[in-house]
């Protein structure tokens, strides 16, 4: 068996005297898609921002790629491997393809080829005919899509997805499960924190749930597959 | 007082390109722009580091810039003056009398201004701009920035308010830069000596142009504020 994308283990979080989380060890395989579901305020979302540095946390180990990392100065190459996106994603008040090229201008991808990738993602995202709309007029389907498809641009290699479907409509709910659908198709991971059944019962979700600050992984529902 | 006549006579002087007052109208907008252009990069970091890096003694620091918005002009001019004059720590700089000094003077009392109110942007700010910027790859640089253009109204109000109190003071211009014609008579020390002097033209003229290009330079400055912050 090959070695896990991420593997942490004994994490500790508190928010002074609440413990929010205790997690023995939580193994992400390139490849696969995660869902964890969980009440509110259960921590999935704390979770989520500490596997990606966003949120302070004891973590005995963190591993990525087999390599040891520390997490207490959360490297910047990492950050490029793991991408986080937030329940209600935040679009940078410029234009739509501005904010799809924000994480390429950031890794110094030359002007000619970013453009020719944000319009792919835009593409890949249907939002395309958006592209004369300024961000705060879009609804919260088309905000999510764009936030996807700002996140799909950088070909990160796990993708960390904050209740993606939350507060979303019938027909930008369908859509945004598409796009999570096919990101996971390819050899990225993908992990959720949802509550949506659509997305947990997507085929290959491999499930976790979060109670009583404890990860526990359940059975999945067809046999898992082997990638690299 | 007939305030009719000295204001016809006051934009005869204007739009006849009277070479002395355009001179007093051209060192006032060096002294102040530059001031400005100088102070504030380094104001709005330090506002910005205020607001997101927690350090020992921050909230005093906090107080103490807030506290420096009230500082009158003038005391900013004393403490200059003694600093600068001759048998002051730095009077062998020769300082004493210069626009630089004007210039010196100008950059310390815009300084709080600008740090209390970048604070204030950034503090304002949404906290998932910063988040987004580090997720997407930014570095500590490249996120700060983002998080500066994303509240860029408020950054932007900072510079217009720091502006507007630079080039309109006269307490520390008088002090440091001594009013000497066509070196450091700049429009508001202008205004006092032609009014004491009893030439309301002139005065009228420069409270004109002081006005005037307030606001040109605000309505140049507002187009980095992008749409006006409409919601």
């Amino acid at each position: 068996m090959s070695a896990p994308l991420l593997l942490v283990e004994g994490v500790l979080k508190s928010y002074g005297p609440r413990l929010i989380l205790d997690i023995d060890k939580l193994e992400l395989y390139a490849g696969e898609s995660y869902v964890i579901t969980g009440d509110n305020g259960v921590g999935k979302s704390t979770l989520l921002r500490i596997l990606c540095g966003l949120e302070k946390a004891q973590v005995r180990t963190y591993e990525f790629e087999g390599k040891l990392v520390s997490i207490e100065n959360f490297p910047p190459e990492l950050r490029r491997e793991i991408i986080y996106v937030h329940q209600q994603p935040y679009l940078f008040k410029t234009s739509i393809d501005g904010n799809i090229a924000y994480g390429l201008k950031a890794r110094g991808i030359p002007r000619l080829q970013r453009e020719a990738l944000v319009k792919e993602a835009m593409e890949w995202a249907g939002v395309a005919n958006l592209d004369h709309v300024p961000p705060q007029k879009l609804s919260g389907g088309e905000k999510q899509r764009i936030a996807l498809a700002r996140a799909k641009v950088l070909n990160p290699k796990l993708f960390l997805l904050d209740e993606p479907t939350a507060n979303l409509d019938a027909e930008a709910r369908r859509q945004t499960v598409q796009l999570i659908q096919r990101m996971s198709l390819d050899n990225n991971c993908v992990l959720i924190a949802c509550h949506d059944y659509e997305l947990i019962n997507l085929p290959r979700m491999r499930r976790m749930t979060l109670s009583d600050c404890r990860l526990a992984l359940q059975a999945a529902t067809e046999p898992r597959r082997r990638t690299v | 007082m007939d305030l009719l006549e000295p204001t016809r006579e006051a934009f005869y002087l204007l739009f006849t390109g009277d070479a002395e007052l355009w001179r007093i109208i051209s060192i006032s907008l060096r002294v102040s722009l530059t001031a400005m252009l100088v102070v504030s990069p380094v104001a709005i970091a330090a506002g910005f580091i205020l607001a997101t890096v927690p350090f020992t003694g921050r909230r005093t620091l906090v107080i103490l810039i807030q506290g420096l918005l009230s500082s009158p002009t003038v005391v900013v001019g004393l403490l200059l003056y003694l600093l600068l004059s001759r048998q002051g720590p730095f009077g062998e700089w020769h300082l004493l009398f210069t626009q630089k000094a004007m210039m010196i003077g100008q950059a310390i009392i815009a300084l709080p201004v600008l740090v209390a109110f970048t604070l204030s942007a950034v503090q304002g700010a949404d906290p998932r701009a910063h988040e987004t910027a580090l997720s997407l790859g930014a570095g500590t640089a490249r996120a700060a920035l983002t998080t500066l253009l994303e509240v860029r109204f408020g950054v932007m109000a900072a510079v217009f308010n720091a502006f507007g109190r630079v080039f309109s003071e006269i307490g520390c211009s008088l002090m440091v830069g001594g009013n000497i014609a066509g070196l450091t008579r700049n429009i508001p020390t202008a205004i006092a000596l032609e009014t004491s002097k009893g030439g309301f033209a002139e005065g009228i003229a420069l409270g004109f142009v002081l006005l005037a290009t307030a606001f040109g330079v605000n309505y140049a400055l507002a187009f980095l504020q992008g749409e006006g912050g409409l919601k």
